[in-house]
Formats: structure tokens, sequence, C-alpha cells
């Protein structure tokens, strides 16, 4: 029955031998652990003051952000009206340069009137699908160049400077192309 | 704690067990019976604490859970987020409405376009059906007729190469 007891005794004595140092260890290490709790609440609060300030700060953002895009999207919808004018605008001035190319040469067949009328709708098309701004002002000036031709034809023909039955200038110009 | 009350108790129902076999052997009547059903009643409370022990640690941890999730940090984290996430919102509406924008505009210049175009090639279509017109004492009936249907079928097909082609087609035989 000793034999029993013994180890018995001695394990109840090493359980309460670690019980003892446990106890030991907490009662030495008692301010650090206080400390650290400390350390931890304030690291906390101060992470909550971080987070608050952070969230008012980007809600603040956002009133500006919308605003910004509102007033961004706002210009670019009246840009874009202004575009949809100045290109109709284009058009009637295309469609009159036809007219006055057809009233000038008396007898220019309808399909060449069509055709110098049809380039100059396409460069106007290249210009406005040009994809940067340099490229643009090339169409831009190739267009002008178009137009000045064919109005410095009619011109002429007017003042009877030329005995041309057709703008030969305009359609050599197309030609080109 | 608890677990420990367990253990002895899981301990004190193998010694009744052992008891009982002990008495089973020494042939003591009754006995061994009370002992098995004492022993198996130790083991059933020390399985239940065990387990009652399991359910109070699992809600103690669903309660420390929820805390946590509710706590102010937690909550002004979740915040931050939504606001985060509001501004990339934001940012991909004002980009989308710009794609928006850039189409319908697109569109209606388009429609311009094509407007302006039929309204040219119709009086082109015009031009050519006077001419032929005009030379219709020189064509055979069946030419006339399908050269004013071509006419007619390339301006409904808006097919501008086409209508060229015919007008100097028609200036050739004249």
């Amino acid at each position: 029955m000793t034999t029993l007891i013994n180890p018995v005794i001695s394990l109840l004595k090493l359980f309460h031998s670690v019980k003892d140092e446990n106890l030991h260890w907490k009662k030495a290490n008692q301010d650090q652990q206080a400390k650290l709790k400390h350390a931890r609440v304030l690291a906390e609060k101060a992470l909550e003051t971080e987070l608050k300030k952070k969230s008012v700060q980007l809600a603040h953002e956002i009133t500006l952000l919308r605003t910004k895009n509102d007033a961004e999207l706002s210009m670019f919808k009246t840009k874009c009206k202004q575009d949809i004018k100045d290109y109709k605008q284009y058009l009637a001035s295309l469609d009159q340069l036809k007219r006055s190319i057809q009233a000038s040469y008396t007898h220019l067949p309808e399909a060449v009137a069509f055709t110098i009328h049809h380039h100059a709708k396409h460069l106007l098309n290249q210009m406005w699908e040009a994809e940067n701004f340099e490229q643009k002002m090339q169409h831009e000036m190739q267009l002008i160049k178009f137009m000045t031709t064919v109005h410095e034809d009619t011109r002429l023909h007017l003042e009877g400077e030329t005995n041309e039955k057709l703008p030969e200038r305009t359609l050599n110009l197309i030609q080109q192309k | 704690m608890i677990i420990r009350i367990a253990l002895l108790l899981m301990f004190a129902a193998f010694a009744v067990f052992l008891s009982a076999d002990l008495l089973l052997w020494l042939a003591v009547p009754g006995l061994p019976g009370l002992m098995t059903r004492l022993g198996l009643a130790v083991l059933l409370s020390a399985f239940a604490l065990l387990l009652i022990t399991g359910l109070i640690v699992i809600i103690k941890l669903i309660i420390a859970a929820n805390f946590d999730y509710f706590s102010a940090r937690q909550r002004l984290q979740r915040r931050l987020w939504f606001i985060q996430a509001k501004q990339d919102q934001l940012n991909r509406l004002h980009y989308f409405r710009t794609l928006q924008i850039n189409y319908f505009n697109e569109l209606k210049r388009k429609r311009l376009l094509s407007a302006n175009n039929r309204r040219h090639i119709h009086s082109l279509s015009k031009a050519i059906d006077k001419d032929l017109h005009s030379i219709k004492q020189q064509l055979s009936k069946t030419t006339y007729l399908q050269l004013q249907r071509e006419n007619i079928r390339y301006r409904d097909q808006q097919d501008i190469e086409a209508l060229l082609k015919l007008q100097q087609k028609i200036a050739t035989i004249v």
C-alpha cells in the first residue's frame, strides 16, 4: 500500500510546487502585467481615435468627390452638347458648300457635287474621330484646305477667271487622297 | 478545476468497476450489480460534466466573439471599410456615367450623319432618275426599267459607290 501512496504523494507535491512557482511568477510580474494591460487599453483607445479621425476625413473626402464628380459630369454634358451643336453647324456649312458650288457651276453633274460633299464629310469625320489633339489638328487643316480650295474654285469660276467646266483643283485634291 | 473533478470522477468510476470485479471474483451476491450501476452513474456524470464544461466554454467564446464584433474598434473599422467602398463606388459610377454620356453623344452624332447621308443620297438618286428619264428614248424598255430598279435598290441600300457607278454608266450611254 505504501508503494502506491508514495508516488501519489510525490505527484501531489510536484503539482503543488508547480502551482507555487506559478504564483511566484505572477507575483513577481504583477507590475509588468498591469503595465501591459494598461498599455493595451491605451493602444486600443489610440487606434479607436485614429479610426474615428480617418473615417471623418474620408466622409469629408466623399462629399468633396461627389461635388467634384457632379461638376465634372455637368461640364462634360455641356461639352458634349456643344460638340453636337458644332457638328450640326459643320454639316450645315458643308451643305451650304455643296449648294454654292452647284450655284456657281450650273452644269455641274450631281455626282460630282455629291463626291465633293462626301469627301468633305469624310474629312470632317476623320477630324471628329481623331484620337489625339495633334491628329485632330492635322485633319482640321486638311478640311480647311479642302473647303478653301472649293471656295477658290467657285470664286474663280464666278469671276470668270477660268473657263473650266468642273472645279479641277478640288477634284485634284480628292484624287490625291 | 472542472476538468480535474471530471477526471477524478472517471478514476473513481474505474475504481468502483474494479471493486465490482473483485466482489464478483469473491462471489459476493447482490453487491457487484449495485457497484456496477454506481460505477456507470459516476462515469456518466463525469462525461456529462465534461460535456457541460465544453458547452460553457463554447458559449463563453461565442459571447466573447460577439463582444469583440460589436466593440468600438471593430465598429469603427467596419465603418471605415464602408466609407472606402463607397468612395470606390463613386469613382466607378463617375467613370461609367462618363462612358454613357460619350456613348449617347456618339450615337446622336452618327444619327445626324446618317440623316445627312440619306438626304444627299436621295438627291443623287433623284438626279440619276432625271438623267435616266432624259435618255429614255435611246434605251430599250427593259434596260430602262432595270436601270431604274438598280437606282431604287442602291438608294434604299444607301450604297454610294454603286450609285456613282450607275451615274457613270448612264453618262457613258449619253
